[in-house]
């Protein structure tokens, strides 16, 4: 009987850290964005339904990052989503609190600003608290035998994208509501566009392949078709660009832009995204290989 | 799969908050006529008080459109001591279905009544 109350104890006790891991965690991704005026303002700037688009395609990240890095255990597809949901909710809590400490809520704010700025403060926190589930959680946490195994169980090249487009997010989403990559991309020359698609793709293929990150690959791993490292390189890149083009159009930057401003535009957020892809491939690192340093 | 009361509680509240969240925006995504910056000035001129430069009035700027205002300006008309007086002010954000609070001033307190204009605004 003892025995038992100790047990569920501990169970409370490791339940409970798991929570505050994903606020901290949360907060640590989201915090920056919590104190970008850009945010609050495009709460109000932004129609509902584009900011119900982008809570979506933000839960659709977080289900696939979770469902890549296959974290404390192996799980259903309804446990992903209710996962996944619950990671959501956390987040706008979590956003929910911080805006009210930041006096950006309260009884003077208008309830549509108020719930606007939550949700869009909400998706950098959902990072945030996915990754506190995974990448943050100490060795033991997940020491379990099931664990491990999902721990070491390599990532496919279709996964690693995933995790690309959710490194990318999560970087580009940093800068795309600032006024920055409007002018960068506004501005720049043609050629100076051509250079700094090149470098994206020399710095991140290096990064990855090259640089001996930790959760970098040598040269010759190959394991399917795109996992070329040019291939998956490219593939990358090209997964940054959608998710800048993604941002932009979010944040209204597209509206009424001549196609070639919106390219500069995509290239020059592309330099964050595709640094933020390798960053996420780094990550997940190459299956195995990848994990054995983590754990 | 929920293993203690944390856990559940944890999971109640943030399914809460998303369904709270998603669909307050919902609905305000259905309900949005896509009505323009329909900015209302209230003026409250039983609140006016005297400065050293001046009579300062406050108002209540509302939008009761469906859409943001951005770098809104208003214009205020009287006359002060016989003469026509103008006074300009801009707010920087008028979100949709938000109220503002504003101050109009004037040289003195105007005589009759005063009126306030939309110069005009940019869209989001």
């Amino acid at each position: 009987m003892i025995r038992r109350m100790s047990e569920r104890a501990d169970s409370v006790q490791q339940s409970a850290q798991d929570l505050l891991r994903a606020v901290g965690g949360g907060l640590l991704v989201g915090l920056p964005l919590l104190f970008t005026m850009e945010m609050w303002t495009h709460s109000f700037l932004l129609p509902s339904w584009k900011i119900v688009v982008l809570l979506g395609v933000s839960f659709l990240v977080v289900i696939g990052y979770s469902a890549v890095s296959g974290f404390r255990r192996e799980r259903t597809w309804t446990e992903l989503l209710v996962d996944s949901t619950e990671t959501m909710g956390i987040a706008i809590v979590v956003a929910a609190g911080a805006l009210l400490l930041l006096g950006r809520i309260g009884p003077d704010v208008g309830l549509r600003d108020a719930i606007g700025k939550v949700a869009l403060e909400a998706i950098p926190v959902a990072f945030g608290v996915s990754l506190a589930g995974s990448q943050l959680a100490a060795p033991e946490d997940d020491g379990d035998e099931q664990g491990m195994a999902g721990d070491q169980r390599a990532t496919g090249t279709l996964g690693r994208l995933v995790v690309a487009a959710g490194g990318a997010l999560l970087f580009a989403l940093n800068v795309a509501p600032t006024e920055e990559p409007m002018q960068l991309g506004v501005e720049a020359e043609w050629w100076l566009l051509v250079v700094v698609v090149a470098v994206s793709l020399a710095m991140t293929f290096a990064i990855v392949f090259y640089a001996d990150f930790r959760g970098g690959r040598p040269l010759d791993h190959r394991d399917g078709p795109l996992n070329h490292p040019v291939s998956e390189t490219v593939a990358a890149y090209a997964v940054s660009l959608v998710v800048s083009l993604l941002l932009l159009w979010a944040f209204g930057r597209t509206d009424g832009v001549s196609a070639s401003a919106i390219a500069g535009q995509a290239i020059m957020l592309g330099v964050l995204a595709s640094f933020g892809a390798a960053a996420g491939r780094l990550l997940v690192g190459g299956g195995a290989a990848g994990s054995a340093e983590g754990g | 799969m929920r293993q203690n009361s944390v856990e559940w509680v944890a999971l109640a509240v943030s399914a809460l908050a998303v369904i709270g969240v998603v669909g307050f925006l919902v609905v305000d995504g259905i309900r949005d006529e896509g009505q323009p910056p329909t900015p209302i000035v209230e003026l409250h001129r039983a609140d006016a008080y005297a400065t050293g430069h001046g009579w300062i009035i406050p108002a209540t700027v509302t939008n009761e459109g469906d859409t943001a205002a951005e770098a809104l300006v208003l214009r205020g008309s009287a006359t002060v001591g016989g003469e026509p007086e103008e006074s300009e002010l801009t707010v920087d954000y008028l979100p949709a279905g938000t109220s503002v609070e504003v101050s109009i001033g004037f040289s003195a307190e105007p005589d009759g009544e005063v009126t306030v204009q939309v110069i005009g605004f940019r869209l989001p």
